[in-house]
């Protein structure tokens, strides 16, 4: 029974955008595949990891009888990946085996059927609805997503919060070693609503978003939030938990203030990290008027020292840092300038930018 | 409820007895406790039925005076101590003046005795505490029958004789193991089972802890102000599925204390393959009055006043004894085997120039290409070291072996296995458990000393317990150094405010309950450096090389003398040898020859 008949790409495309939460390793065998769902012309992928569930519709899939099938997510994505492009491919079902036909390649692979495949339903009830541009979204994921944790013990760090305020979006993520905060204009009015992201949520929803301008809208009900954009459709459930008072961490009035530029920072500390502990990172910041000095050294009693100019005219400051959280941060904004706040050498450091209000930084410093 | 009323003499024996006489064996120990702080050189003891028959111990002490004899047998009587100041610095094993009133009450017991310049020997019984004349050479004699005959209720509790007297023996070889200069004998229904000869602190080792033990046996002498921690302890390789060969005495007194097992424990921690324990025949000394024995009647246990002191000394002395490298291993194999003297392998190899010239090789060229040492002053110490050790290898070796214990590379096996030969024989080397373990030395001793410190920007708050918080509180400078600020932030909270930055990724909250746990019980930790440990072996695992990477001879022999230049470079980082020797002697057996 012919299921569908389409190019390449036109089925790679959706089937990438949602295999990226099927898991590698399964103890449930069928939530390493992915749902093919032909209904009405309109064809739907679906894929889910019980947590997160991603669907994309694409519609035109030609007449033909309604099917729902499930097939291995990474072995069709591969099948299709090692095609030439723009080749003709064909999917057929017969009793329980699903036919992929391109030219003379020919692959059966086998199938689960479509009932037994667990779907998220989304919740019903009073919503929180708001959307923004992707663009915008992305780029505010971009800016707080490194600092989320990555299983912790305290669950509720491995996540991001976001919070909907009035005309207001804020993103705080952290590990209990640093902070980063953004926030962004929103479309419409939304109540006061916070929820928590899981990590890998964050992540896929960083990977998925373009960098157009087409929006974004979202939904939260209860202990799920929904994301659409384009032909995507992700459901998420939410990390349940108290998420710590981070407005609490934020130093206020930090003295020393250090303005520099970011590339040229960024690429001082990226010299120095070559020579830091690989296990602990740590390297050391010298603050002296006008000058910023790097200083790294490793296990085998390597140096690297580095030097350049700022805009600073406190006193001299000895402070170190673990290298990767300042990388992170200097990788993710997108600035000319970045302004350093410090204070004492084992109290936090609070990044800012220039003329901007919506970005915020804090890394806690490191006794080498 | 019946009146309150004082207990007969006996019946308060009795319950004594309960404490001290356990079983045939504590009353052994006693009884050779009592024949040692008389001051004697030869004790034979003679046991019927397990000791439950009759238990009889003949000494040549300096015996007991006939105005003396009649006391001995009351409780609370002893001539060791006479005020609270001879208590707190006792010297003698004994002191309570309690034992013989114990077993006296609970067995037949007879004493004779023959002080010293006396005309005749006295005896006393358990019934006639009035001394009659007795016939004896000198010295004194316990005759102790029918264990518990008064008690049934605790006769019952006996095992049976075999058992009975393994426990003996037990506590009997405990107590030769401590006084080599005293000779021992030990008999079993008439027939003599174990012969001790007074003699040196190494022939009595042998003789209790067997050949075996020596030959994997590392001798131990360190010395530090009035401490001094000396004996022998067994390599790893040595190391046994339960705790039967560990022997540890404080001023010539067995014990099991739990800071010393502790302090051992740690020791051996690095080296020890999952649940192997180690053997040994440890002797601490240090002065009386820093101990206190009185804590409980058998006395196998006891109280330090500087418990942390006595911990880290024993657990720095260990340490630096097992990791010595090499060399001394192999020489001890050597000198076991005999072979320095007299084989004719040695005459052999004698005229040979050729391990001479590759050891010229290997320290000029190979070892320092191949070294991961960290720094140039490390590099040239590297260089120093193999040629001192040359030096200072005994004369009795053979001279071709200087600088090169564990010999020169011939061939490598299926990409897994060096072989090497030495003087001895045939090395085979575990490539990849030897270069892990070299690596890994190197990571420590790099990163010793440079705690680097995370400051956590959201404190890990979590539920303590009051213990927890007392010992949080007690040891706050302890914890401090270790990089941890840790303050209370409640009644029942406590606040970790930074971390040592190399665990900055653990879970901080499990990490130090088992510091505050091991803080507690223990004076000293080593929980942080067992982490960080953890983690620099998986570093080290992962830079090591791995199976099948085929290696060139000289890069095996760079490899060969990394080894000998590491610490603890017999064990792989999970306590697994990394070297095996098969003598020539063994390779010989193989193929039959000069049968």
């Amino acid at each position: 029974m012919l299921l569908l008949t389409t190019s390449r790409d036109e089925l790679l495309a959706p089937l990438q955008s949602v295999s990226g939460i099927v898991e590698k390793r399964h103890t449930l065998p069928i939530l390493s595949n992915v749902l093919i769902e032909k209904r009405g012309g309109a064809l739907t992928l679906l894929a889910t990891d019980i947590e997160i569930q991603i669907r994309t519709t694409t519609e035109g899939a030609g007449t033909g009888e309604e099917i729902a099938i499930t097939v291995a997510a990474r072995k069709l994505q591969d099948i299709l990946r090692a095609m030439p492009e723009g080749t003709e491919v064909s999917l057929v079902l017969d009793d329980k085996r699903l036919t992929l036909k391109a030219g003379k390649s020919r692959f059966a692979l086998q199938t689960l059927p479509a009932g037994d495949y667990p779907r998220m339903q989304f919740n019903e009830g009073a919503a929180v609805e708001f959307s923004l541009s992707q663009k915008a979204f992305k780029k505010q994921l971009t800016q707080v997503a490194y600092a989320m944790a990555a299983q912790d013990v305290r669950y509720y760090l491995n996540g991001l919060l976001m919070v909907a305020d009035g005309s207001e979006l804020r993103m705080v993520a952290t590990d209990g070693h640093r902070l980063a905060l953004a926030t962004t204009e929103l479309q419409g009015d939304a109540p006061h609503t916070e929820v928590i992201l899981p990590r890998k949520t964050v992540l896929e929803l960083a990977r998925q978003l373009s960098d157009s301008d087409d929006p974004v809208s979202i939904t939260l009900i209860g202990n799920q939030a929904r994301f659409q954009f384009g032909p995507i459709e992700l459901i998420t459930k939410l990390i349940d938990g108290k998420f710590p008072d981070y407005d609490r961490v934020i130093p206020q009035g930090n003295p020393k203030l250090v303005k520099a530029h970011r590339q040229a920072l960024l690429q001082a500390l990226q010299r120095a990290a070559i020579l830091t502990n690989e296990k602990f990172r740590g390297l050391r910041v010298l603050l002296e008027a006008g000058s910023l000095k790097v200083l790294s050294s490793n296990a085998e009693q390597e140096e690297a020292q580095d030097e350049l100019e700022v805009d600073y005219s406190g006193d001299s400051l000895e402070i170190g840092f673990n290298v990767s959280y300042l990388l992170d941060v200097l990788n993710n904004v997108g600035t000319e300038e970045v302004e350093i706040h410090l204070n004492e050498p084992m109290s936090s450091a609070l990044f800012t930018l220039p003329g901007n209000s919506n970005f915020k930084a804090v890394v806690m410093p490191m006794r080498i | 409820m019946p009146a309150i009323r004082k207990l007969p003499e006996v019946l308060i024996n009795q319950i004594a007895a309960g404490e001290v006489v356990e079983r045939p064996a504590s009353v052994l120990k006693e009884l050779l406790e009592n024949s040692l702080d008389a001051d004697s050189r030869a004790i034979e003891v003679h046991l019927t039925q397990g000791g439950i028959k009759q238990l009889r111990i003949t000494d040549d002490g300096c015996g007991i005076a006939k105005e003396d004899l009649a006391l001995a047998l009351e409780r609370h009587a002893t001539s060791k101590i006479a005020s609270l100041e001879d208590l707190e610095a006792v010297g003698t094993m004994g002191f309570r003046g309690e034992a013989l009133a114990a077993i006296s009450s609970v067995a037949r017991t007879r004493i004779i005795s023959r002080a010293r310049g006396t005309s005749h020997a006295w005896r006393v019984s358990e019934r006639e505490h009035e001394p009659m004349p007795a016939a004896l050479n000198g010295g004194t004699v316990v005759e102790v029958d029918d264990l518990y005959y008064n008690t049934p209720a605790r006769r019952k509790f006996l095992k049976s004789d075999a058992t009975e007297y393994g426990h003996c023996d037990d506590a009997f070889r405990r107590v030769a193991l401590a006084r080599p200069d005293v000779g021992f004998q030990l008999s079993h229904n008439g027939r003599v089972t174990l012969r001790l000869a007074p003699g040196d602190a190494e022939r009595r080792a042998r003789e209790i802890l067997g050949d075996d033990f020596m030959a994997q046996a590392r001798m131990v002498d360190v010395a530090s102000g009035a401490l001094r921690l000396f004996g022998f302890a067994s390599l790893p390789a040595y190391a046994r599925s339960n705790r039967d060969a560990q022997y540890f005495y404080v001023n010539g007194r067995y014990v099991r204390d739990k800071i010393i097992q502790h302090a051992l424990r740690e020791a051996y921690a690095d080296i020890l393959h999952g649940n192997r324990h180690p053997a040994y025949a440890l002797f601490l000394e240090l002065d009386p009055a820093g101990v206190d024995v009185n804590v409980h009647p058998a006395k196998t246990e006891v109280r330090f006043r500087e418990g942390r002191a006595i911990h880290q000394f024993v657990f720095h002395a260990l340490t630096r004894t097992l990791a010595s490298p090499v060399q001394a291993a192999v020489h001890a194999i050597a000198e076991n085997e005999y072979s320095a003297q007299a084989s004719p392998t040695e005459q052999v190899h004698l005229g040979v120039e050729e391990p001479v010239l590759a050891r010229y090789f290997s320290a000029a060229q190979f070892a320092p290409a191949a070294t991961r040492a960290p720094s140039f002053e490390a590099l040239t110490a590297f260089g120093s070291r193999n040629v001192a050790s040359g030096a200072f290898m005994p004369n009795a070796l053979p001279q071709t072996t200087q600088g090169a214990p564990l010999g020169y590379a011939i061939a490598q096996l299926h990409g897994v296995f060096v072989l090497a030969q030495n003087e001895t024989g045939l090395v085979l080397v575990d490539m990849h458990a030897a270069h892990e373990r070299i690596l890994y030395e190197q990571l420590k001793h790099v990163l010793e000393g440079t705690p680097g410190v995370q400051r956590l920007l959201i404190p890990a708050v979590f539920n303590a317990s009051k213990i927890e918080m007392a010992t949080a509180e007690d040891h706050a400078d302890t914890l401090q150094r270790m990089g941890f600020d840790v303050a209370p932030a409640g009644p029942n909270e406590l606040a970790v405010r930074s971390v040592p930055a190399l665990l900055a990724r653990a879970s901080v909250t499990d990490l130090l309950r088992a510091l505050l746990a091991e803080l507690r019980d223990f004076p000293a930790t080593e929980v942080i450096a067992a982490r960080r440990n953890e983690l620099l072996g998986t570093m080290a695992c992962h830079g090591a090389v791995r199976a099948n990477r085929q290696l060139t001879l000289p890069e095996m022999n760079a490899l060969l003398r990394d080894m000998e230049a590491t610490e603890r470079a017999d064990q792989c980082n999970h306590g697994r040898p990394t070297w095996v020797q098969l003598s020539m002697n063994e390779l010989d057996k193989l193929f039959m020859r000069g049968q």
